[in-house]
């Protein structure tokens, strides 16, 4: 595991508490009693800035800007190793999943693969109510601008001549649920809630 | 009353396979010419039992020497209404490690029942003093969660209890608290203070006389009959009581001197009392500006495990700053509360406690705290960060500082002068896992704890008005088998001042201690000894004629039970006195002696052992074992079959302390090669029963090297050992290497003279 | 045991309209031979999937499988189910939620009703695998058979979100482990195939993140391959769309980056099933959506 510096430092006391309140799973963060069994189970964390472990020590210390940047949240592959050989039922996976929620929203994500893609890939759910592959591909690829769009799509053609060639890339005009307006009100709706309730952290 | 004394050799166990029983009869009826000599295969059941029972209705005999197995065995079955019993021991120590029916093994048996026929000759049934009347009264010094349980219980017992409280009113320091820890399950959260319903049911209880506003300010006496003057206002009055229970509480650590903790360089930076009293007020908040405090950190730790500061770890601390840390949580939701700790220690039902703090939200980080600033920034070195994090933005310090026990008396006027320095060396390390600072201390130690004040009870004993203190300022006690038991008899501690301990466990604790008094009562008035002796009713008697004054037994007894006259003579206090016999041992002119017990009794044993000649290069190796750990370490290796060397001759002691320098002079000059002294561990962390009996021998032992060259002996000769009750395995050896030892200076030029 | 077919709401997912067709389509032709009647819930939506709450939100993630679960729901009280591991994942996981939790069912709620939705947390999710382990049994899976896939040597990868986290506990069915998952290997030894000793059941394949920044899980899946080709298998089983796409489209990547030569195809199990109830190789088991074409198992299908 390679220990990179954390970006900044700055110290949140409150950070803690915050993500205590109002991360999915955070309500355990407390009983994380530092045995590494998440980032020993990790298949990625070798590859991850800090393991889950030592992430979880960081946001306890109040490191807030250096977990919200820290490429853990972006890496993990949702396998739920960690969640289910816990000894404390901490949900590891959701808690990430609800950090990086909340590094895009406050605006720490500056550039992430993964942030881009789920950009595209909630365009796609909004416009049709169901992600169209191709949409959300083609969305991701030119993200990072017209030239690296270009060059990921001539990449990735054989593969995608290939799915075409096996009837699994649908080829017609996109699949769309008929109340994908209904589905966009819902959506709204929910974004407003969360927005109205939600203290910063 | 003229001694009847019967022999009884049983053949048992091995016993007449190892030793034939017919030499041992003549040794018996031949030697010692004891009228009436008895064999038997089975002894201890039920033909054997009645045989000595039928001599005994028959008026035959009145003493009974059984040359059986140990007497650490079997004593209920060999107790006889109307028979004093002496026993040989022939089975642990010969048949069980000896060579079966060799010539040296018959005579190691024939020596052991010598000593035995000897032992009863200069032996007789102890009787019981006679000092009434006594009172049967306990008293309870302090009136706090210990005091007051101690005095609830006692009384439900059925005794009277005196309560004596300096303060105006009950409950000691758990009326300042807001909450408790939890002490019934689940354990997970912080329980009323319910001090109020214990202090009524003490002031309802028609046994207890509660005196508030009263200090103890002298003792006399002892147990059974201890005289109490009791001051206030100026006015004293005399109470007699028959125990006494100390439960005088503790006090914080001074704060005054956690300055590199910040303490006095911001009013932010509190004590964990200070937050108790915001807590009880209802609202915490910032003494700087009054602003409410979101933003907490405890400091675990504060001045304990350092060894700068207090030495020791004070149990309780974290249990507090836990507590504390779930109601600042539950008082305010938005609250941020961290508990910087090097090492968490919550003992027992505490653990649930610790989770239950963290589900709700407190922040545990394991750390070692660098500094604290003025502006309450908190430096800390993360374990598992491994950096150092300025903690900023914090509204309260907290330090969580240890327990000073009250060992003196603070309530007296005047400073009162520094207690004497413990009198179990001060220089032998503690041994102290970690600190609070950089590194743990190894060879260093810190100064013995300076203890100020006057005396808790003003003993009005030779050895001094204090009770003795161990090195952190505890009262001293045998920690490993006699936790209550101060090192004066009759006085028990409890609670706080006795080691760190939190309410809950203090309240167990004072019913163990309300106990041990009843016990210490029930006893006395019968002329029974207390622990370790328990139920001996032997007493040292003092013949003074041929005093010398020299005021040995007077200062050496472990507990203080020797007082003097005006010129120097000793003044025994039965009922204080533990039997041990370090006076004994200590007497120069061998004027004290117990009436089974006696240091004439001990020469006689030694002398009656046949010693060979020189040139039949059998030599004899005396070994005096201490009856409390050595001896059944001695058994044990019996027990095991452990092959033993068999020119070694055991006599058992009560302590070392109670061998006179006489006797091992007598053991030399009577031909025997070589003395071993075998006793339990002596020095700072004591296993010796007595306390300081074995320290004593050792430094007695140290002394007689003068004592050997006069008789133109090698000091090789004589020498003190360490047993522990698990040794046993160690002994074959180290009797070996000390024969080997012998050999090699040579015998005793005394032999045959 | 009645002989009428089980009706189950089927949540079939947006990966069933491309790059999981075959999975969907075996799927539904075997269905009838077990006795199962999927009944497509009407205009589902997308679920979010692994990614879909870091741009939306974690509110509007949970109301899209509300919404799912609602629409399931106006189709009677009859368990949903769903073959896809992440959308069983988040539907599975929001339901739980909405049940246990008052106040998400609240708040869940009142953004449904925006689309004059409503739901009370009255209906099961279930995963087809646990569905076809705990209603339909083996032993039926096995009396469907009529061409045994003989000398077929198949490597049961189960993968992470299948089992993890619910297939332990009471809600999920308890149907199996975490770590050495058996059920895999059960439904290829019901069809006469032989399932390898496999000992990358549950690695990961680097799920979404092999979707978008394979670089970082190449490593994974090259391991999951190998292992299958040292354990000697001929094609590699998943439930997983997610595993079975990463696992057959990035061998090509691999063999240039690591030099290998892999060259496996990756079928489901819901296709091996396919082929062993007789049903057509290319019309029910769909073996021509495979990229890595499943020679052995083509064959299979040709036979009489």
């Amino acid at each position: 595991m390679s220990a990179a510096a954390p970006a900044k430092r700055n110290y949140d006391l409150g950070f803690a508490r915050w993500v205590y309140q109002n991360v999915e799973g955070g309500d355990r963060l407390s009983l994380c009693m530092q045995c590494g069994m998440c980032s020993g189970s990790c298949p990625i964390g070798a590859k991850m800035d800090q393991g889950p472990r030592k992430l979880f020590m960081m946001i306890r210390a109040g490191m807030k800007d250096a977990v919200l940047t820290s490429d853990t949240l972006w890496n993990c592959t949702q396998c739920y190793n960690c969640v289910v050989r816990c000894p404390r039922q901490i949900k590891v996976t959701n808690i990430l999943q609800g950090l990086a929620r909340v590094a895009v929203a406050e605006g720490y994500v500056t550039e992430r693969p993964t942030a881009r893609f789920a950009k595209a890939f909630w365009r796609s759910l909004r416009m049709f109510g169901r992600t169209d592959e191709r949409i959300v591909t083609a969305l991701f690829y030119f993200s990072s601008g017209l030239k690296a769009g270009i060059d990921l799509g001539l990449k990735n053609l054989p593969i995608a001549q290939r799915m075409i060639k096996a009837g699994r890339m649908h080829l017609g005009l996109p699949h769309r649920a008929k109340g994908a307006a209904e589905l966009r009100a819902i959506l709204d709706k929910a974004a407003a809630i969360e927005k109205g309730e939600g203290a910063k952290p | 009353m003229d001694k009847k004394q019967g022999v009884y050799l049983c053949g048992g166990c091995g016993i007449a396979a190892a030793s034939p029983l017919d030499g041992l009869e003549k040794v018996a009826t031949k030697e010692f010419k004891v009228p009436h000599c008895r064999k038997h295969d089975f002894l201890c059941g039920e033909e054997g039992l009645k045989l000595i029972r039928d001599d005994i209705a028959a008026g035959t005999i009145n003493q009974a020497v059984i040359a059986a197995c140990s007497p650490r065995v079997n004593q209920d079955r060999f107790r006889f209404e109307g028979a004093q019993v002496i026993r040989a021991n022939l089975r642990e120590q010969v048949a069980w490690t000896q060579e079966q029916g060799a010539e040296d093994t018959a005579m190691a048996a024939a020596d052991y029942l010598r000593m035995a026929i000897t032992e009863a000759k200069k032996s007789a049934p102890p009787r019981a003093y006679e000092e009434g009347p006594y009172s049967e009264r306990v008293m309870v010094v302090g009136g706090g969660i210990a005091g007051l349980t101690a005095a609830r219980e006692a009384a439900r017992a059925g005794y009277d209890v005196l309560l004596v409280e300096a303060g105006t009113a009950l409950g000691g320091r758990m009326r300042d608290l807001s909450k408790r820890m939890p002490h019934k399950p689940p354990y997970a959260a912080p329980q009323e203070n319910d001090i109020g319903t214990l202090i009524k049911a003490v002031e309802g209880e028609k046994r207890i006389a509660i005196r508030l506003g009263h200090r103890v300010t002298r003792t006399a006496g002892g147990p059974g009959k201890f005289t109490v003057e009791l001051a206030a206002n100026g006015t004293t009055v005399e109470e007699k009581v028959g125990a006494i229970v100390l439960a005088t509480g503790w006090r914080p650590y001074d704060p005054n001197k956690l300055g590199h903790l910040g303490y006095g360089a911001s009013p932010d930076v509190v004590t964990s009392l200070d937050l108790e009293a915001m807590l009880k007020s209802g609202a915490v908040k910032r003494r700087s500006n009054g602003a409410p405090a979101k933003t907490v950190a405890f400091i675990q730790c504060a001045g304990s495990r350092d060894p700068a500061h207090l030495p020791y770890c004070s149990s309780v601390c974290c249990g507090v700053s836990i507590r504390q840390a779930l109601q600042l949580r539950a008082a305010d939701p938005e609250s941020s509360v961290y508990v910087l700790y090097d090492e968490l220690r919550t003992p027992g039902t505490a653990e649930e406690f610790y989770r239950a703090a963290q589900r709700a939200g407190v922040v545990f980080v394991k750390c070692k705290v660098k500094s604290v600033g003025a502006d309450l920034t908190v430096t800390i070195d993360d374990a598992l960060l491994r950096e150092e994090i300025p903690m900023a933005g914090l509204d309260l310090v907290v330090l969580a500082t240890g327990m000073v026990p009250n060992s003196t008396d603070l309530f007296a006027t005047g400073e009162g002068e520094v207690m004497p320095v413990p009198d179990i060396d001060p220089l032998s390390p503690i041994p102290v896992a970690g600190y609070a600072g950089e590194k743990p201390a190894t060879a260093a130690k810190a100064a013995p704890v300076e203890v100020k004040g006057a005396p808790l009870l003003n003993l009005q004993y030779r050895q001094g008005p204090h009770l003795p203190i161990l090195a952190d300022g505890f009262a001293d006690s045998h920690f490993i088998c006699f936790p209550y038991e101060t090192r004066r008899t009759g006085i028990y501690t409890c609670g706080p001042l006795r080691r760190p301990m939190d309410g809950a466990e203090s309240a167990e604790d004072a019913t163990g201690a309300a106990l041990k008094a009843i016990q210490a009562i029930r006893n006395v008035v019968e002329g029974r000894a207390l622990h370790p002796r328990s139920g001996d009713l032997s007493f040292p008697r003092i013949n003074l004629n041929n005093c010398t004054k020299c005021r040995r037994c007077t200062v050496e007894c472990p507990f203080g039970a020797i007082d003097e006259t005006a010129e120097g003579f000793p003044i025994p206090n039965s009922t204080r006195c533990r039997r041990c016999g370090t006076c004994m041992g200590a007497c120069p002119v061998r004027v004290i002696s117990f009436e089974n017990y006696s240091v004439d009794m001990l020469s006689s044993m030694i002398k009656a052992v046949e010693i060979p000649d020189e040139d039949e290069e059998k030599p004899r190796v005396l070994i005096l074992a201490c009856q409390n750990d050595a001896y059944p370490a001695l058994d044990m290796a019996g027990i095991n079959r452990a092959k033993m060397n068999t020119f070694v001759r055991v006599i058992p002691v009560r302590c070392l302390g109670s061998v006179s320098v006489l006797c091992i002079s007598d053991a030399l000059s009577s031909g025997y090669d070589g003395v071993m002294m075998m006793g339990c561990k002596a020095g700072d962390d004591y296993q010796c029963h007595f306390v300081r009996g074995s320290s004593i021998a050792q430094e007695r032992m140290a002394k007689v090297g003068e004592t050997l060259k006069s008789m133109a002996l090698e000091k090789e000769r004589v020498a003190t050992f360490e047993i522990a009750i698990a040794d046993s395995h160690k002994l074959p050896k180290m009797i070996d290497d000390f024969m080997a030892g012998i050999e090699a200076v040579g015998p005793n030029p005394f032999k045959g003279m | 045991m009645t002989d009428a077919p089980r009706k189950y709401t089927y949540y079939p997912g947006c990966s069933s309209q491309a790059s999981a067709v075959h999975l969907d389509r075996s799927l539904r032709a075997i269905a009838p031979k077990l006795g199962v009647e999927l009944e497509e819930i009407e205009d589902w939506n997308c679920c979010g999937a692994s990614v879909g709450h870091i741009e939306g939100g974690t509110l509007p993630q949970t109301a899209l499988s509300g919404r799912n679960l609602a629409k399931a729901r106006q189709q009677g009280p009859q368990d949903v189910l769903t073959p896809c591991a992440a959308c069983y994942l988040n539907t599975h996981g929001v339901n739980e939620k909405i049940k246990a939790d008052v106040t998400t069912r609240k708040r869940v709620n009142q953004a449904l009703e925006a689309g004059g939705l409503a739901y009370e947390g009255d209906l099961k999710v279930r995963h087809a695998c646990e569905v076809l382990v705990n209603d339909v049994g083996l032993d039926k899976i096995k009396g469907q058979v009529t061409k045994p896939l003989a000398g077929l040597k198949v490597a049961g990868y189960v993968g992470c979100q299948t089992v993890r986290p619910f297939a332990g506990t009471e809600s999920g069915g308890d149907y199996d482990t975490y770590d050495q998952p058996e059920f895999l290997d059960d439904f290829v030894r019901a069809c006469g195939a032989e399932p390898v000793a496999y000992d990358s059941k549950t690695s990961c394949c680097g799920g979404s993140v092999s979707v978008y920044d394979p670089e970082k899980t190449l490593h994974l899946i090259k391991k999951i391959v190998q292992a299958a080709v040292d354990a000697g298998a001929d094609v590699i089983a998943t439930p997983c769309p997610l595993c079975q796409q990463n696992v057959e489209m990035y061998q090509a990547e691999i063999n240039k980056t690591f030099g290998t030569n892999f060259d496996v195809p990756v079928v489901y199990y819901s296709q091996l099933m396919a082929v062993a109830f007789g049903l057509d190789g290319s019309k029910d088991a769909a073996l021509d959506a495979n990229m890595i074409a499943p020679l052995k198992l083509i064959d299979l299908a040709k036979k009489k």
